[in-house]
């Protein structure tokens, strides 16, 4: 499903990334994990084909992001879904809004995109917030908007940015139960995280980034 | 997702968004508006202007003087001859006395100078029009001989060197017209693309979410050039009412030399006012083409 080969990622001449080889398998739920300033956040960009390796291959779904143009680009991250740190939400526009965006620039339906877009705020509980703006919501369900948005599409996988940073432990399990139930039903889903709680006692793979280099997988 | 589905939603998009960033439309709409009265306004001078050498250019006029004590039967006689002639006429006679005041009047407050003269020199003439010169294949020359040979006329006269430059003149005000005209296209769509730069800038956040969720980069731009055409259209309706509004306050619509009708001054044809509309609606659309596609180079990856 994910596969980097021999990837480096310079910004100047500091490298971010350096050899970096992994596969990750259709299904597969993953934590990337390392200090501030490993290379987690930049991996994760390399994944989602919103950086360029200075180095190496990616391939996403066996499509090589080196070699993909501008448009094709657009229609495979309709089918990859992505959690920011800073939740990227739209503050002139509600939660029902801004979830069903991720519909919207595909063309669906005005019947479907409604649809679908209330079941996404039922999966995440946040029914009765539909008409909400996104300052007008606490930290945690802002990420469950963010989520929604991520899944709405059925992305065949899901990359999430330090998601529980700056959340409190019982919301932050709330989330890990939403990503959990979201890779049973077959997404795969790749986590970067460096909070060590969170990673205590998972079976989950770890992958673990110091100074750009993976030292465990 | 079908395509007039897709530009419905477009569509309320752009509305959406003129509704709620009005005041940043309003800006950009009275900008276009501004530079687009100074486009209209040009427009309006050079279609008076170009109008005027052109119909110079198919009319010759010629100035009939009369001899002194001439009757009044001859005159007549005269007056028919010229009528008759082809594509000929009389846009107006000048008696002496009207000659005499003419010339007091150009001469201002110079006109001391005349008071020492006890009869008046001046003769009486007529100002015959040719119009259509070429369809007619009025050989100017052989018309002046024509007319002087005629009962009671004096002397004919017409500026043949006026006539030759005409060519010259009409040229230059065709080139002088595209020129100026083009500079005054590229400077509004300056002012439009950069203005709507500002409405761009000020939702860059949202163009860059909607690439993150994978809008194609016509989704993204399709609002914002709906929106720039719409701005476009409405700076050009409002320009348009203004130039309206100063065109029928116009004191004189007339321009007259020495009591003779020069010119007229008319306001834009429909042919021109449809191309006026359809400028404005270009520019907003190549102005926002060129904004965002300026922005995106930045925004995309």
């Amino acid at each position: 499903m994910i596969q980097l080969f021999h990837v480096s990622k310079a910004f100047g001449t500091d490298y971010a990334l350096k050899e970096i080889s992994l596969r990750i398998r259709k299904g597969e739920f993953v934590f990337i994990t390392g200090p501030s300033g490993a290379g987690k956040t930049t991996l994760l960009r390399l994944m989602f084909g919103a950086e360029q390796p200075t180095e190496g291959q990616i391939l996403m779904n066996r499509i090589n992001l080196n070699r993909i143009s501008s448009s094709k680009l657009d229609l495979l991250r309709r089918r990859l879904g992505f959690v920011f740190q800073d939740f990227k939400l739209l503050k002139r526009k509600t939660v029902f809004q801004n979830v069903a965006l991720a519909l919207e620039v595909t063309g669906a339906r005005l019947a479907l995109t409604r649809r679908k877009t209330r079941q996404m705020l039922k999966a995440v509980g946040l029914t009765v917030k539909e008409q909400a703006f996104p300052l007008q919501l606490s930290g945690g369900e802002q990420q469950r908007v963010a989520i929604a948005r991520a899944i709405i599409n059925d992305p065949l996988i899901l990359l999430a940015d330090e998601p529980t940073g700056n959340l409190d432990p019982d919301i932050t399990r709330d989330i890990m139960i939403l990503f959990r139930s979201i890779n049973l039903r077959g997404t795969t889903v790749v986590i970067a995280t460096h909070n060590r709680e969170l990673l205590r006692n998972t079976e989950q793979r770890i992958i673990m980034l110091e100074k750009g280099r993976i030292v465990h997988q | 997702m079908a395509i007039h589905r897709v530009w419905i939603y477009h569509f309320k998009n752009a509305f959406l968004n003129i509704i709620n960033n009005r005041l940043i439309h309003a800006v950009s709409i009275g900008t276009i508006s501004v530079s687009l009265l100074f486009f209209g306004a040009f427009i309006l001078l050079w279609v008076n202007l170009n109008g005027w050498v052109v119909q110079w250019g198919q009319s010759m006029t010629l100035s009939v003087y009369l001899k002194e004590g001439v009757e009044r039967k001859a005159t007549e006689k005269l007056e028919s001859a010229l009528k008759s002639l082809p594509g000929a006429e009389i846009r107006g006679f000048v008696s002496k006395e009207k000659a005499w005041s003419n010339l007091m009047e150009m001469l201002g407050s110079q006109a001391r100078l005349l008071e020492g003269i006890a009869k008046n020199p001046l003769p009486a003439s007529y100002e015959v029009l040719f119009r259509d010169v070429s369809k007619h294949h009025i050989d100017p020359k052989a018309i002046k001989d024509k007319i002087e040979r005629m009962e009671g006329v004096d002397e004919v006269q017409y500026s043949e060197q006026w006539l030759e430059r005409l060519e010259g003149v009409i040229y230059f005000v065709e080139l002088a017209g595209l020129i100026i005209g083009a500079l005054l296209c590229i400077a509004v769509l300056f002012i439009i693309s950069n203005t709507l730069r500002l409405t761009i800038y000020s939702r860059r956040d949202e163009i860059e979410i909607q690439k993150l969720v994978g809008a194609t980069d016509w989704f993204v731009k399709a609002p914002y050039m709906i929106e720039g055409s719409v701005q476009g259209v409405l700076g050009g309706g409002i320009a348009f009412c203004i130039l309206l509004v100063m065109y029928s306050l116009l004191p004189v619509k007339t321009i007259h030399l020495f009591g003779l009708p020069l010119m007229d001054i008319i306001f834009l044809p429909k042919p021109y006012i449809i191309a006026f509309f359809s400028t404005g609606f270009l520019l907003g659309l190549l102005g926002s083409f060129i904004a965002i596609t300026r922005s995106f180079r930045f925004e995309s990856r």
